[in-house]
């Protein structure tokens, strides 16, 4: 008897993680898809920086015409990336 | 945004302005920009109005997704790169190097 409640455990653990298995790669996959696409024009902004003296303020319509921009979005400043 | 700095040449050769973007203050931003020797623009979107319009807002982590943008000189959307992919900027600077021989 003491067997057979071993096997069920270990069966229903078994189970339980396989059903999780799928949900749980998915998550980690899910690079959700990008409202911008490419192709499309880049919404415009205006927004400041500081040079160490001044507010200084970029707007992304500064360069047209002029420069391609990389924006490079980062998470939190002091981390890596 | 160190591995920009290191391409910086590259890229400005290339005609293209890197600006990096976080939610932190312009502040933050400026000693951060000091610590790890950037002298690019690290733009403050305080509040996070623009990364949101350009859809990339976390929840979770209250604040932007790693992502690049490369956007021509007429305002369009040329590659992006999103997580992991964003850190090494290496198809940027291919890309721009490619579109500065196309147009």
């Amino acid at each position: 008897m003491k067997c057979n409640r071993r096997l069920l455990i270990s069966f229903c653990t078994a189970a339980i993680l396989s059903a999780a298995t799928p949900l749980l790669s998915a998550q980690a996959k899910a690079a959700e898809p990008m409202s911008l696409k490419v192709g499309q024009d880049a919404p415009d902004f205006k927004l400041q920086y500081f040079d160490g003296t001044d507010l200084k303020d970029v707007s992304l319509s500064q360069y047209r015409g002029k420069k391609n921009v990389v924006l490079a979005f980062y998470v939190f400043a002091f981390t890596g990336g | 945004m160190k591995n920009f700095q290191q391409n910086l040449q590259k890229l400005e050769a290339a005609d293209t302005q890197v600006l990096g973007v976080s939610m932190d203050s312009p502040f933050a931003n400026k000693a951060f920009a000091d610590q790890i020797g950037v002298t690019f623009p690290l733009l403050s979107d305080w509040g996070g109005d623009v990364t949101h319009k350009y859809g990339i807002y976390v929840d979770k982590y209250k604040a932007a997704r790693r992502v690049n943008f490369l956007i021509g000189k007429d305002g369009k959307i040329l590659e992006t790169q999103v997580d992991k992919e964003a850190i090494d900027p290496t198809k940027i600077v291919a890309a721009c190097e490619r579109h500065k021989v196309s147009r």
